[in-house]
């Protein structure tokens, strides 16, 4: 059997047959990309396509289809175009998606997906039993507005893991939403490379009326990357803790999760930022114990007496 | 030798036409490529079964007259659905919003393939969703009414789902709690292995349930007394504080930017590390019995980490 099995060579069959019924006439070009497939293979599973049909497989009972040059030209029932049933996966999958760009400011100019949902709705189930929310932070809309018109912008931004206001100039390239937050993704002028940045953490968004001078370009690293990915700089660490501390595996990137010989959880980590982590640690309070890096383990006092300090300059808050 | 492909859309053009059952006998005479009766015949046609069952493509059997008393076919209403009647801009729209959310697997453009629409390839996501294996069967329960059953920090719980919900990141179900008969909120990443459903019609909300409600905050999912609590956050995470808590919470702007915000409290521990996460950009004002917990806390830390 070949790369692809018979099954999922099926899916695909079927789907090309029917968009082909209800065109006729398509280069093999275009076929080829919208089902992702190379043009011999698209042609031999056609030409295999032809030879079917009922018995007695006349050539008034088999499919027309033939090549024609660049084009494929088809003639097939009406039966073929017939919308066909969704799985559970895939049901899902469709309402998801259409809800989620829906909920997204600007998603759906022309209400086009809002009608197509509600026709979907009609077979595959009810509005209200199904919600998707993309949280959208208050300089979300300046950020779309900024990338739709191709403007260079200036951001005040807090830099939680460094707990720093700065201000920089962002070429931006794109607003992507991962792991329940919205990001920024742009050249940064400051750091004078391609940055990401937390939209929610954007306290002020202002044009800076200039063109792009580092526009996106095909080689920046696509935007389904994770936001994290552990570097050169970071320490490795591996931290004990209790189960109610056991949310720490669900709440930032972990390397490994797994049981410690003591009846706790291992939670490995690479940290960027002793800031960071220290807060994390002040969170976790007396529910962690740092396994390894006495340094890191400071952190978390060292972040404690921070905060401390500002309840002992206000006792009466 | 006929290619396995070419049997398969053969077999499913046979059983789809004029409706009418078929034996395997008749079936192996209709569709090229079956082996001569005998246990090799059966083998394939079970084998093809299976796949076009993986492929959600179901055969019925039903008894016909004659020496082979049963037959099969795929019933349209199986294999078909009602025509969706889509406008031009609607298969459009449909297109780019699977185009625009990534699942981390092909079902929506598998979607789009069912309908006879073609998703374009090579589009960069608006969205990334966590897709979870308990996701696609708990929608089926939602919308069937079919009562669940999930371990869930230990224990089982059986659960009338009533919701759906994506919020802040993760995936929720929300629905009428049956051993606690009351409505609860739970995390489809934390259920323990695969949710099992039962009939469809088998759950019963409530009739005063309400499914759009809000989601409560993690301060709000404590059983213990509801206490109003004061924290006075600085100028530079002001923003993000009120938009995540709404203006409604805001109880005093200062000079500096800095705004005093009002919780209303079940769950202290949420409190604190919700407080925390902000570290000394927060402080907690009152009840005073709250803030001296909190002092408490930081100085085990401090006494803890050593210097």
């Amino acid at each position: 059997m070949g790369r692809v099995d018979a099954g999922q060579r099926l899916r695909r069959l079927l789907a090309i047959l029917a968009w082909l019924a209800r065109r006729e006439r398509v280069p093999v070009a275009e076929l080829a990309h919208r089902f992702g497939v190379g043009p011999e293979e698209l042609i031999a599973d056609l030409e295999l396509a032809a030879c079917c049909g009922l018995p007695p497989y006349t050539p008034d009972q088999l499919m027309e289809i033939l090549i024609d040059g660049d084009e494929v030209v088809a003639h097939l029932g009406p039966e073929l175009a017939r919308p066909r049933k969704l799985s559970a996966a895939e049901g899902f999958a469709l309402a998801a998606s259409a809800r989620a760009i829906v909920a997204v400011p600007g998603g759906d100019p022309d209400g086009a997906l809002a009608r197509a949902l509600a026709k979907l709705d009609a077979v595959l189930g009810e509005r209200d039993r199904l919600r998707v929310e993309l949280d959208e932070p208050p300089s979300l809309a300046d950020v779309r507005a900024a990338l739709s018109a191709g403007l260079q912008i200036e951001i005040d931004y807090h830099s939680a893991s460094r707990d720093e206001l700065t201000t920089r100039r962002v070429d931006p390239h794109a607003a992507v939403f991962l792991d329940g937050n919205w990001y920024l993704d742009g050249y940064c002028h400051r750091a004078g490379s391609l940055r990401r940045f937390r939209i929610d953490r954007v306290n002020a968004l202002r044009t800076t009326g200039q063109a792009l001078c580092h526009p996106a370009g095909p080689t920046d690293p696509p935007s389904s990357d994770t936001p994290f990915v552990p570097g050169p700089d970071n320490v490795v660490v591996r931290v004990a803790v209790d189960e109610w501390g056991s949310w720490l595996a669900d709440a930032v990137p972990t390397l490994a999760v797994g049981p410690s010989p003591d009846g706790r959880t291992e939670v490995t980590l690479a940290v960027a930022s002793p800031v960071w982590f220290g807060r994390l640690l002040v969170g976790l309070g007396p529910h962690a114990e740092v396994l390894d890096s006495p340094e890191l383990a400071a952190a978390g006092a060292e972040m404690a007496r921070r905060v401390l300090a500002r309840y002992q300059d206000s006792p009466s808050g | 030798m006929v290619d396995r492909l070419e049997r398969l859309t053969d077999l499913v053009l046979v059983l789809l036409h004029d409706q009418r059952p078929r034996s395997l006998r008749e079936i192996a005479e209709e569709v090229p490529g079956y082996p001569p009766p005998g246990e090799a015949r059966r083998q394939a046609f079970e084998r093809d079964k299976r796949t076009l069952r993986e492929e959600g493509i179901l055969f019925v059997t039903e008894p016909i007259e004659g020496p082979d008393q049963f037959g099969y076919r795929i019933r349209a209403e199986d294999f078909y659905l009602p025509d969706l009647e889509l406008e031009a801009d609607e298969q459009t729209a449909l297109n780019l919003a699977v185009a625009g959310i990534h699942f981390g697997d092909p079902s929506g453009r598998d979607a789009l393939w069912r309908l006879g629409l073609a998703a374009p390839t090579g589009h960069q996501p608006l969205a990334d969703l966590p897709a979870l294996p308990a996701l696609p069967v708990l929608w089926e329960a939602v919308h069937s009414r079919c009562r669940v059953t999930f371990g869930y920090r230990g224990g089982a719980r059986t659960v009338d789902p009533a919701v759906l919900r994506f919020h802040g990141g993760w995936w929720y179900l929300v629905g009428h709690d049956l051993d606690r008969d009351a409505p609860r909120t739970f995390r489809v990443d934390r259920m323990e292995g695969r949710p099992s459903v039962g009939d469809p019609g088998s759950a019963q909300l409530p009739e005063a349930f309400d499914v759009t409600g809000a989601l409560p905050e993690p301060w709000q999912l404590g059983e213990g007394e509801i206490v109003p609590v004061e924290v006075l956050v600085d100028a530079v995470v002001a923003p993000r504080v009120i938009h995540e808590l709404g203006e409604s919470a805001v109880t005093d702007r200062r000079a500096d930017g800095s705004v005093v915000v009002r919780l209303e409290v079940s769950n202290t521990a949420a409190l604190r590390s919700w407080v925390l996460e902000l570290a000394e950009r927060a402080e907690v004002l009152r009840p005073p019995a709250l803030r001296d917990e909190l002092v408490g806390w930081l100085e085990a830390v401090v006494a803890a980490g050593g210097n």
